[in-house]
């Protein structure tokens, strides 16, 4: 009886085993349409970074961004409004998108007079303090992961196609600190509207997209919500809002340079 | 009018009783089923011995302990500490990487692991400021291990902390996590939150002794895996201590169950030669302990280390109402009495000393049930509760399993008892006679020892300090010692720096305040306390200040333009680095400063707390709060709240007791007199621990409330039959003659019982309980004796000119 049963559990398995190659297949492809699509260039916006600490406390850090890809790789400046005790402190990021090269950051300290370079080997560190980190603000690089389609799940009303992300190896686990991802892929955008981040330390990151605009033909997420959670509860949450969002600005290649970034605004 | 309440109290016992034996089947059954009801509760017994254990819930101490732990993350590590002949060589360091990545790999409900392989390095290089962990890549050659050595042992940070300070000794601190179940959440369960209103938020369950258990037996099987020559591996910290003490605990426990059975089964056997009344007496306790210990677990009521007593306890006390009822029911029996009315009779008889026995037993464990000790508490009521539920198996399952006994064996055994009654009757009319003829050597003799034993008694001293219940040998005791010899220690206090305002971290003068305090209290002993390492947002904010200054030492300093302060933690905040969040709040409203120190007795903890608390008075005044919390100050409170209890209780039970034997007794002054035999034994044997240096801790402070409500018993005992024969026959020697020959030997049979109750924990693994027992077995002797010998002097004192000599050469001759 016990054989017959296996049998059959063995058998209708093996049904759904093209089914499940098939799925890796789409869930490949869906990946590579998010992260192919067209997500603007050039662009300027002011970023207000809310940061709610687990008592509730609210911080907020005001900043002026620039940003332009350079081949497969994205530069990006900042510089702080507010607080102002922390005004014009900025920083300046090579972002490489190639799996083994470390990006390159300096920081500008207004009060020290100096630049600094921040070395820096992985990926998982926070970007600006917050629950996001510099991986979570860019593309994925498609090859350090195995993805998975999982199924589907509606977000506000929305179909959405569900990918687990796995990465391909420890050495990628270890640099952008996750160990599993899962996306809520938007079909019709290609957009990652949300996602779920089990961290290697044990807690998870909860991303919501929270508002969707097109600008200048680019669909933008202009709100960004993540909660850090540990446990059941949620130790530390970032929300951060784009406003003044402008792509196709032009910005000189000079804009991402040392000299610039002491400059100040 | 008393005696008019006594005979119909006796009336009634009667009258109960021989309803029980009619109904005896269906007593049975019900006490049964009652029994089994209660013992359901088994199910939820639990077993903790964490520190916190000690205290109540909504202890404010424990409160603010918990919201530190909420804020800023445990502070209870497991220290691994490695001892190699030089750490800076390739093949340690590899084994170093190794043994890390192992423990994150494997070991259960770790929240970090802190090693020589990922501690935060901060330094300059050129332009370049490097915040990363200090071992990304492992040195390849001599030159780069020279580099390395040179770096970490001139890196405060890691000083006492990671290296020690002959860079013999490294360790690896794991932080337990704080919430239960391991962070693997499954896909559903996570998305879920999702779909929730505003979660994910709520309460966590914190992480179980179960699981803390688990971790720490892997780390151990995964510290001797590790260990080699050149690369000893030992395990200590808070969490690896508690858990010994739960497993001894538990182990001890198991002994002590048997072995006081055991014994008094034995007993039984030689004092009344039929199986009957070995499983009567015996069936009936132990029903009464599952019921206790199932009515814990109903209650939600988890076993701590001092519960551990509770079963020996109420083993070796219950069995004592059982023994002097069925000493009685063998008189009766062999006087004529049958079946049903010898039962009776000997309830009737005995059912009011037992009853006055159980409530003073009850009323001296009980006065611990208000103590501020969580466990104390815990066991004062729980005995009390035990000692009462004993009671009433006692009344209801003794006569009904005698009524169903087959009567004919008891009455045949009895003969080959009284050869033997004579050898212990004889000594006890000597003894009768000696103690009444020198009434006035023995009291003046025990005056003086009385006095002389509370003069000693009084300078007893408190003690908590868990570890040292441990043996000495033992890895756990070896192993602290060793990280508290080379790395500074392995308990923590806390300090909570409170500014009041946003930012108010900023403050320059704040931070050189924290900055200086830190300093002061590391460099020179605090009383018999050495801090091996403190840790603050100072430190942090000096280390970052000279690596944007090309590492110059110069610049380990807060540096001197405030406006540089929040930029500067900007930069670390975006470095990659989180440890910004275990020092301060997001706010920088709130600041901690860590201080790591050896484990002592917190005897000595207690000054070092104050003296650190004055300090930051006097460096903050008004302008800052504070607030001294960690697992020291645990201790501490533990500490004090055990002193404030033990005075209440005392007061409580020696009250309370002694009202008790006032009313018994009917007369005030011969109240008062009765309570000198119970409190001399309890005074020589805290002398005896004042000369022998054993201190007063959770365990030892027990002995007299125990000992103060079982030694009452016997004098109520020898009071109610003394006070009985004295107005029976006007002669103070025939009614102590009288007395000793009817009860002594119960209390000599009870006594024995007890004794040896308490001295089975003599065989326990913990210091603590063969001090607690050995003291508790002692004075139950002393209070033997003293009932024996000063009882009667002391009533030969006072009656003695009362009741003439000439009255007694009438009635005895």
């Amino acid at each position: 009886m016990r054989l017959i049963l296996n049998s059959i559990v063995g058998f209708v398995l093996l049904l759904f085993i093209p089914l499940a190659v098939d799925a890796d297949n789409s869930a490949l492809d869906i990946m590579t349409r998010v992260e192919t699509r067209d997500d603007g260039d050039n662009r300027t916006d002011n970023i207000t970074m809310t940061l709610i600490d687990k008592n509730g406390h609210e911080r907020q850090r005001l900043m002026q961004s620039y940003r332009k890809d350079e081949g497969s790789t994205v530069w990006q400046l900042i510089f702080f409004l507010e607080p102002a005790n922390v005004r014009n402190t900025g920083f300046l990021t090579y972002d490489y998108q190639e799996p083994d090269r470390d990006n390159d950051q300096w920081i500008y300290l207004p009060e020290l007079y100096k630049t600094k370079r921040i070395a820096s080997s992985d990926k998982s560190q926070p970007f600006m303090g917050s629950d996001f980190s510099y991986a979570d603000m860019n593309r994925r690089v498609l090859n350090e992961w195995n993805f998975k389609l999982l199924g589907e799940k509606e977000v506000r009303g929305d179909a959405t196609w569900l990918i687990e992300a796995v990465p391909v190896s420890s050495d990628v686990e270890k640099r952008y600190g996750y160990s599993k991802s899962v996306l809520f892929v938007h079909p019709e955008l290609d957009m990652v509207v949300r996602a779920v981040h089990w961290l290697t330390n044990g807690k998870l990151k909860y991303l919501d997209i929270s508002r969707l605009q097109e600008i200048d033909g680019v669909w933008t997420a202009t709100e960004l919500d993540m909660r850090t959670v540990e446990g059941k509860e949620t130790i530390h949450r970032t929300i951060m809002n784009f406003s003044n969002v402008r792509y196709n600005q032009g910005l000189d290649d000079n804009l991402f340079t040392q000299r610039r970034l002491e400059k100040g605004l | 009018m008393k005696v008019g309440f006594k005979h119909i109290l006796e009336n009634q016992f009667e009258v109960f009783t021989l309803r029980i034996c009619r109904y005896r089947y269906l007593v049975i059954i019900g006490v049964l089923i009652v029994a089994a009801l209660a013992a359901s509760g088994l199910r939820n017994i639990t077993v903790d011995s964490s520190n916190e254990s000690f205290l109540f819930p909504d202890d404010p101490v424990l409160i603010r302990y918990e919201e530190f732990r909420e804020q800023f993350g445990r502070d209870d590590v497991i220290i691994i500490a490695i001892k190699g002949d030089n750490v800076f060589t390739l093949e340690f360091l590899n084994r170093l990487q190794n043994f890390h990545q192992k423990i994150a790999d494997e070991i259960p409900f770790v929240a970090s692991i802190t090693s020589l392989i990922n501690i935060r390095e901060t330094r300059g290089e050129g332009d370049r400021l490097i915040v990363d962990d200090l071992l990304t890549t492992l040195p390849t050659n001599q030159n780069e291990l020279e580099n390395l050595r040179h770096r970490v042992l001139a890196n405060p940070l890691y000083q006492n902390r990671l290296i020690s300070a002959d860079g013999e000794f490294t360790s690896i601190i794991v932080e337990l996590s704080r919430f239960s179940g391991e962070g693997g959440l499954a896909v559903d369960d996570a998305l879920s939150f999702f779909d929730e209103t505003d979660a994910p938020t709520g309460n966590n369950e914190k992480l179980t002794e179960a699981e803390i258990h688990q971790l720490v037996m892997q780390m151990d099987e995964l510290t001797r895996q590790y260990s080699i020559q050149g690369f000893e591996v030992i395990m200590a910290g808070t969490p690896a201590v508690t858990d010994t003490l739960k497993l001894t605990l538990q182990e001890d426990v198991r002994k002590f169950i048997i072995l006081v059975v055991a014994v008094i089964m034995v007993l039984l056997l030689i004092a009344f030669r039929v199986i009957g009344a070995v499983v009567l007496p015996l069936g009936v306790v132990l029903l009464a302990l599952v019921s206790t210990i199932g009515l814990m677990g109903h209650l939600g009521i988890s076993v701590k280390l001092p519960t551990v007593i509770l079963p020996s306890f109420l083993l070796a006390v219950g069995v004592g109402a059982a023994i002097h009822l069925l000493e009685i029911w063998k008189q009766k029996r062999v006087s004529g009495e049958q079946d049903h009315q010898a039962i009776a009779s000997a309830v009737r008889h005995a059912g009011l000393p037992i009853l006055l026995t159980s409530l003073t037993t009850a009323v001296g464990l009980g006065s611990f049930s208000l103590a501020e000790v969580a466990p104390i508490a815990e066991l004062g009521l729980f005995s009390a509760i035990g000692i009462i539920i004993a009671l009433f198996y006692t009344l209801l399952l003794l006569p009904a399993g005698l009524a169903i006994l087959p009567a004919g064996k008891v009455k045949k055994k009895q003969p080959e008892n009284e050869g033997e009654q004579d050898i212990i009757n004889k000594a006890l009319v000597n003894i009768a006679s000696w103690s009444v003829r020198k009434a006035k050597p023995i009291c003046v003799l025990s005056a003086l020892l009385l006095a002389g034993s509370l003069l000693v008694a009084a300078q007893l001293r408190f003690s908590h300090d868990v570890l040292s219940w441990l043996p000495e040998e033992w890895p756990i005791r070896q192993a602290t010692e060793m990280v508290d010899n080379n790395m500074g220690g392995s308990v923590s206090l806390e300090v909570i720096i409170d500014t009041g305002v946003e930012n108010g971290l900023h403050d320059r003068d704040t931070l050189i305040k924290i900055d200086q305090l830190s300093q002061e209290i590391e460099e020179a002993p605090i009383g018999a306390i050495s801090v091996g390492s403190t840790l603050s947002i100072a430190f942090l904010l000096k280390e970052i200040h000279q690596a944007l200054n090309g590492n110059n030492p110069e610049y380990y300093r807060i540096p001197e333009n405030e406006r540089l302060i929040p930029q500067e933690f900007l930069l670390f905040e975006n470095s990659g680095s989180d440890d910004v969040e275990d020092l301060v709040d997001s706010r920088f409203q709130i600041g901690r400063l860590s201080l790591r120190v050896p484990w002592r007795d917190t005897l000595e903890y207690s000054p070092f707390i104050n003296i650190v608390n004055d300090k930051f008075k006097d460096a903050f005044g008004n302008s800052a709060t504070y607030e001294i919390t960690g697992m020291m100050s645990l201790f501490s409170r533990t500490l004090e709240a055990a002193i404030f209890t033990t005075a209440k209780s005392y007061a409580i039970a020696f009250g309370a007791i002694t009202i008790m034997m006032i009313l018994l007794i009917g007369r005030i002054a011969s109240g008062l007199i009765s309570m000198i035999p119970n409190l001399t034994p309890i005074a020589i044997t805290l002398a005896i621990m004042q000369i022998t240096g054993i201190p007063l801790n959770l365990f030892t402070m027990l002995v007299a409330s125990i000992a103060i409500g079982l030694a009452v018993d016997d004098t109520i005992h020898f009071m109610h039959h003394f006070h009985r024969y004295l107005d029976k026959f006007g002669d103070v020697e025939l009614a102590v003659r009288k007395t000793l020959l009817t009860s002594g030997r119960a209390m000599l049979t009870t006594s024995v019982i007890l004794s040896v109750g308490f001295f089975v924990f003599c065989f326990a693994s913990m210091s603590n309980l063969i001090q607690f027992g050995i003291l508790t077995g002692l004075t139950i002797i002393l209070a033997l004796l003293a009932d024996f010998v000063l009882a009667p002097a002391l009533m030969s004192l006072r009656y003695g000119k009362i009741y003439p000599r000439e009255t007694k050469q009438e009635e005895t001759g």
